[in-house]
């Protein structure tokens, strides 16, 4: 079986890798040009490394009200609806955690640093928690209890996935997926047939890095909606003072979180869903898998030694990963 | 009794009620008028408190963020949170969406990859 042709474009965004398929190859120029004007705004809204972005002004406000664009505004509310679905569990307030653990500047610039000084002992236990973030949607306004630090990390990528995928479909009519650095949103009729027995969807090879090659160790599920996420305590580490640590913090405790999965992969109505439910995941550890499963959230949890467990209709895995 | 303190009664009964019955009206329309003004005052606050949370159902649950009634900093958003997380309320209107169709077995490599990054 042949693969229909589909329009292929990667580049580099938020620090990591952006691939973008739409079914009709010749509109790829078109949804490019909505993905970057699209993924240009979010960056300049919250991310946490730009003096100017909207996301800085914040933390610097010293709890003064702060008037924000309606896009940053929208990213705050996903960022606090993920936490009141998670009961706390991504919570956007990590940002002086991530601090805490040497996680002060772009990635790319923190692994060529190398090892960081010892982790120093917490200043308080947790973090301030999404309920100093007050939201006014209508007047266009955020407050941030003075001292906090927001950190949109967890969701805001996958709320721009899912943002350039319904906006590029509705502009072209085609089938679209947009992945940006594994979190992916699809729209738009999807392709009839994804070649290799895959049938009609698009085909994710799900494994521990998105960077990896589409053999790496995994597995292949197709999506025809919605959206897919992958968590992992395995990428996106780096060394303090000789331990590795990662970039999912517990709330609860303002550390990376310690969990008996090293990678889960979530699909649901929006990436951002899944991207909250993977992150949930790794933080609840073991309580994961019947959260997961009552949620009705098709999941793929892979456990620290490989073993793989699923739930509510992810089709079964060949094999350990 | 005599006929005039017969029609005096009557006239002061009927005063009475003439005057229990204008009571009432203004007393109800008063009512009318005090729910009206503290609709119009308090309205604004449903609405905002439901856009700062998005299209979620407008529980108590999605009060919280707008109106921060937690501000004092310490850990309230995350403490002992982890733990009573069954996602019981994650169903139904305002909970994390399921998909359309749970993903399909495929072969082969994927056209993409979703991994951690």
């Amino acid at each position: 079986m042949t693969a229909l042709a589909v329009g292929t474009d990667s580049f580099s965004v938020f620090g990591t890798t952006a691939t973008l398929l739409v079914s009709d190859p010749g509109l790829l120029d078109d949804a490019r040009a909505i993905a970057d004007a699209e993924l240009a705004a979010v960056d300049m809204a919250c991310s946490r490394f730009r003096p100017d972005s909207e996301l800085s002004r914040l933390n610097g406000s010293g709890g003064a009200v702060v008037p924000v664009s309606s896009l940053f505004a929208e990213l705050v509310e996903a960022a606090l609806r993920a936490a009141r679905l998670t009961d706390g569990d991504v919570d956007p307030t990590c940002g002086q955690a991530l601090e805490e653990i040497g996680y002060d500047r772009d990635f790319a610039v923190l692994q060529a640093a190398g090892a960081r000084s010892p982790l120093s002992a917490p200043v308080t236990l947790g973090v301030p928690g999404w309920r100093c973030v007050r939201l006014d949607r209508k007047r266009g306004l955020v407050q941030l209890t003075d001292g906090a630090q927001l950190d949109l990390g967890a969701t805001a990528k996958a709320w721009a996935a899912d943002r350039c995928a319904s906006l590029i479909a509705a502009a072209t009519e085609s089938g679209v997926l947009v992945s940006l650095g594994g979190d992916i949103a699809v729209a738009g009729p999807p392709p009839a047939d994804g070649g290799e027995g895959r049938g009609g969807g698009w085909g994710v090879r799900v494994t521990d890095d998105h960077a990896a090659g589409p053999e790496a160790p995994g597995q292949t599920v197709t999506i025809r909606s919605g959206g897919l996420a992958t968590s992992s305590t395995t990428v996106r580490t780096w060394a303090v003072a000789g331990q590795r640590v990662h970039h999912i913090i517990n709330p609860a405790t303002g550390r990376p979180a310690v969990s008996c999965w090293r990678t889960v992969s979530v699909t649901a109505g929006s990436c951002v869903d899944a991207n909250t439910a993977s992150t949930a995941a790794i933080i609840r550890s073991e309580a994961a898998l019947a959260w997961l499963q009552e949620a009705c959230l098709p999941s793929r949890l892979v456990r620290q030694d490989g073993t793989v467990e699923t739930t509510a209709g992810w089709p079964s895995d060949p094999g350990p990963a | 009794m005599r006929r005039d303190d017969v029609r005096f009664a009557a006239a002061a009964r009927d005063d009475g009620i003439h005057k229990i019955s204008k009571f009432t009206w203004r007393a109800g329309a008063a009512g009318v008028v005090c729910s009206a003004l503290i609709a119009v005052a308090f309205g604004h606050h449903v609405a905002t408190n439901q856009s700062s949370t998005g299209n979620n159902g407008g529980s108590s649950h999605s009060q919280q963020p707008a109106s921060g009634n937690n501000g004092g900093g310490s850990n309230q958003g995350s403490s002992g949170q982890g733990s009573s997380n069954q996602g019981s309320s994650n169903q139904g209107s305002g909970g994390i969406v399921v998909p359309a169709q749970p993903p399909a077995s495929s072969q082969g490599g994927g056209q993409v990859t979703s991994g951690a990054s």
